[in-house]
């Protein structure tokens, strides 16, 4: 999913995911993402891919010795990627696309015409996994349960659990679109004004949902920090590499599974044509099939590879999707908007002397970006929701007092317009003082029922007020329910890298790097997280 | 893929391999060959890309590359000026693309009926609905106007009476591919906009404007439906009835895998034949002269017929599929008796956009 995050974020999950398989594909992207990516040339074919195939990373090396294909991989989130792929931008400076699956892509206009062949890789449906206790507990474990019952023991806070959000990951997305179609009374495929009549079900289902994050990979991870939630909504794939064993629970009434298409583009080049079919025929041959089963517990789409047992036995009905974007749209935004547990947001942002000029006028025009002036799909699903609360707490040399806004459940446009005035009027002058503004962010009291997290913005190194030690001093006597509040750090202009990723790895959040790319992009990719 | 490996296994077993391996590539990489570089339905594609096939065209100084596009998508999508011939799987869009084109002939080496496929469990609850049935030609048919009522009824599988076997939330509905790029699922529109027109081929737009309303339950509510056909073959054969319980496909789809014994049909799955059914006549349209020899070669070279058989297609030879059809005991009805042509393709252009328009 992560554009921004890949490049960066594996070095500031390292110490948290040690010893996953996962963790290693990250930290493989990292090493290549940045210096040993294969420019393009006659052997390179040049992939746009979403972050789940970055487990694959090795694979595709030994696809360069074997089949003399060098792929390059560029990674995005899946809404962003299928708009590039259906402006046409992708035309030109990709071949191929490699998506968990093209149904999103599919739906929008005119993509289908910048797709050629489709070659599906490897399967994992999206179920729910948890732990064996708690599993247990719930009688989950021995008789089958439908997404019904799964949604009633919501209800009653039974059990709770962390999913991606449909927005930015495809994981969510087919959970989202997998349980309201089983939640809903239709019979077919959901349309969008089913989507209205299922969203009382869906409230009860998602009020368990503790954790959010814009990718599948990164969803893992928090789970494995926070002791507090009992399981995660995620690919089978990822559940069966989780370090503590899970309990998987496959919902008798079906689930919603990614494909895997890797999809030449109708725009590549003759030479990339004859790199594409080799590539996917390699993928496809049992041994790398078997290989793909074993080392990243995705079930294979070849004949001839005896599944793995942990896939269980059960016959695994694969629910409607729906055929119109407009449907898919409406399921998203109800979710954002009146389903999920509302967020809780606090940007803590640099306004010291050094954001002059440019750096000031990008701050703001990031901010105003999310309240709705970004009218792309992946940038209407990035703004300030409904029922949100945002406090912007810009610093100089001291903290400055926070301003709170609330969007309201209905009619978010004049709080989205009184956000957007106070990023036009930012206005940069003074000293930085990082980590008193952030020891004031995380003085702010959570409010109940909502998902709680920082964006911290500095372009430039601490100057005023308390160090980092100091902050992390402070940070480890806060009460337990507050320091499960993660700090997204956004590393901007010469801010100090190093200091970033500690305060990232400390409080569970992750580094966004705006230099490579823009504040706005890194922003926009944040709030999948939040 | 797997059918080069398996040559390739068998030649290592023989102790010739190296030397068939080497001569294979070098043979099909060789400068010399005339590259034809076509558009393809996906059902094809794994004839194309068999090493035989391409050994045969190479004898004739060609290289064949082929893309697939749905074939639907040829017409509409596809930048044809890439391609030395696009190969669609029905006569309505090969006529089409012609006509566009301004091409003046058309091949068509070979041609397949649509079938349907499906699992043991749910055919017998389709018997129980009184949807499948025996011909009395010693295969059963698929009852497409008894098909048709339930899916008027709007009956889930978790209603049929008695039924232990597939209890899923469902509606009995056939899953297709997109009708809006795929032919597959417009040959399905043909056959049963052909029930619904009374049992008369749709010519008018009256016609179009009563049926499309009946037909859009059974086209639009199965839900998200993939682009081409390999893909959603593909889907029934690994992902089995959870994912789609009953599938329209090209018979040759599904015979081609029984003929090479290949074990990717199970036990348990099933080919039916609806009645009444539409034969997809694969029509190759050439854009250039590489092109036209592609389909020169395809309708004449015997080797080329030979190995169409192989994978499922009916030829001109009759008697090459029969043999492969007893000589595997395949479940293929030799003669077809409910055969139907398609509409033209603008009037089935037209029906799609009025099914399509029935749900906003």
């Amino acid at each position: 999913m992560s554009r921004v995050m890949s490049p960066v974020m594996s070095p500031v999950m390292s110490p948290v995911m040690k010893g996953t398989a996962l963790l290693s594909a990250l930290l493989l992207v990292a090493a290549c993402g940045s210096a040993g990516e294969p420019a393009d040339g006659p052997d390179v074919l040049r992939v746009l891919a979403g972050s789940e195939i970055k487990d694959l990373e090795p694979l595709l090396r030994r696809a360069e010795s074997e089949t003399g294909v060098r792929v390059r991989l560029t990674y995005t989130g899946t809404l962003d990627g299928a708009e590039q792929v259906a402006s046409g931008r992708a035309d030109g400076q990709q071949d191929a696309v490699w998506f968990s699956a093209n149904r999103y892509l599919s739906l929008i206009d005119g993509a289908q015409a910048r797709l050629s062949t489709q070659t599906k890789i490897m399967i994992s449906p999206v179920v729910l996994g948890l732990k064996p206790a708690k599993a247990s507990e719930l009688g989950w474990d021995t008789k089958p349960v439908t997404w019904a019952g799964i949604a009633e023991a919501a209800r009653q806070g039974r059990f709770s659990f962390g999913m991606t959000n449909p927005a930015s990951s495809n994981s969510g997305f087919s959970a989202l679109v997998g349980v309201a179609a089983a939640l809903s009374d239709a019979d077919g495929a959901l349309s969008a004004d089913q989507v209205s009549s299922v969203t009382p079900r869906l409230k009860e289902f998602f009020s368990a949902q503790r954790l959010t994050a814009g990718s599948s990979g990164w969803l893992a991870d928090a789970y494995a920090r926070d002791p507090r939630v009992d399981g995660m909504v995620n690919y089978e794939s990822v559940l069966l590499g989780a370090r503590e064993p899970l309990t998987i629970v496959y919902p008798a009434d079906g689930v919603v599974s990614a494909d895997y298409p890797l999809t030449l583009l109708a725009s590549a080049p003759e030479g990339k044509k004859a790199l594409y079919g080799k590539l996917a025929d390699w993928l496809r041959t049992p041994a790398v099939q078997k290989e793909i089963m074993t080392g990243t517990h995705r079930r294979p789409i070849v004949a001839g590879v005896p599944p793995d047992p942990r896939f269980g036995s059960a016959q695994l009905i694969e629910l409607p999707f729906p055929n119109r974007r407009s449907t898919a749209d409406e399921l998203i935004a109800t979710y954002l908007n009146q389903v999920r547990v509302p967020a809780e947001a606090a940007f803590v942002l640099d306004t010291s002397g050094s954001m002059q000029g440019d750096r000031i006028a990008a701050l703001r025009q990031a901010l105003v970006a999310l309240t709705g002036a970004d009218t792309s799909a992946s940038g209407a699903f990035s703004r300030f929701r409904n029922r949100e609360s945002v406090t912007m707490m810009p610093f100089d040399d001291a903290p400055g007092s926070p301003v709170p806004f609330t969007v309201p459940e209905r009619d978010p446009a004049p709080v989205l317009g009184e956000i957007r005035r106070f990023a036009e009027g930012l206005e940069a002058a003074g000293g930085t003082a990082i980590y008193d503004s952030l020891k004031a962010a995380y003085d702010r009291p959570v409010a109940p029922g909502h998902y709680g997290s920082i964006v911290l913005m500095t372009d430039g190194e601490n100057t005023d007020g308390s160090d980092y030690a100091a902050f992390e001093a402070h940070y480890r006597s806060l009460p337990e329910e507050r320091r499960h509040t993660p700090t997204f750090v956004v590393l901007f202009g010469e801010s100090d890298a190093e200091e970033m990723r500690r305060v990232a790895e400390l409080t569970g959040g992750a580094v966004f790097d705006a230099r490579s790319t823009s504040l706005a992009e890194a922003f926009k990719e944040i709030r999948g997280y939040q | 893929m797997k059918r080069w490996i398996g040559v390739v296994l068998a030649a290592v077993l023989a102790g010739v391999a190296v030397v068939a391996v080497v001569t294979g590539n070098e043979e099909d990489d060789r400068p010399e060959l005339t590259v034809a570089r076509g558009v393809i339905g996906s059902e094809k594609k794994p004839f194309f890309d068999d090493a035989r096939v391409r050994a045969a065209f190479a004898e004739h100084g060609l290289r064949v590359e082929v893309d697939t596009a749905g074939s639907r998508q040829m017409v509409t999508d596809v930048d044809l000026g890439r391609y030395a011939f696009a190969f669609p799987s029905s006569v309505p869009a090969a006529e089409r693309i012609k006509q566009d084109r301004g091409a003046s002939v058309t091949y068509a080496p070979f041609y397949s009926p649509m079938a349907v496929a499906t699992f043991e469990p749910i055919a017998g609850l389709l018997e129980k609905l009184g949807v499948l049935r025996n011909s009395g030609s010693g295969y059963p048919i698929f009852d497409i106007a008894k098909y048709l009522e339930i899916v008027a009824k709007g009956t889930r599988w978790d209603n049929i009476p008695d039924n232990s076997d597939y209890p899923a939330r469902k509606r009995v509905l056939l899953t297709t591919t997109d009708v809006r790029t795929s032919n597959s699922a417009a040959m399905y529109l043909s056959m049963i906009g052909y029930v619904a027109n009374g049992d008369d081929v749709i010519s008018s737009d009256e016609q179009i404007a009563k049926i499309a309303p009946i037909l859009a339950p059974a086209v639009l509510d199965q839900g998200f439906s993939e682009t081409e056909s390999e893909e959603a073959f593909e889907n029934y054969l690994v992902q089995g009835s959870g994912k789609t319980p009953m599938t329209v496909v090209y018979e040759a789809q599904y015979l081609s895998h029984v003929f090479t014994g290949d074990g990717r049909i199970r036990p348990e799955m099933r080919l039916v034949y609806p009645s009444p059914t539409v034969l997809s006549k694969h029509t190759l349209v050439p854009l250039s002269a590489p092109g036209s020899r592609v389909g020169e070669l395809l309708t004449k070279d015997p080797e080329l017929q030979s190995l169409a058989a192989q994978y499922g297609f009916r030829t001109s030879d009759p008697k090459a599929f029969a043999d492969l059809v007893a000589r595997t005991k395949a479940p293929a009805a030799t003669a077809l008796v409910d055969v139907v042509e398609p509409p033209t393709w603008e009037r089935l252009d037209r029906l799609i956009t009025a099914i399509d328009s029935t749900r906003p």
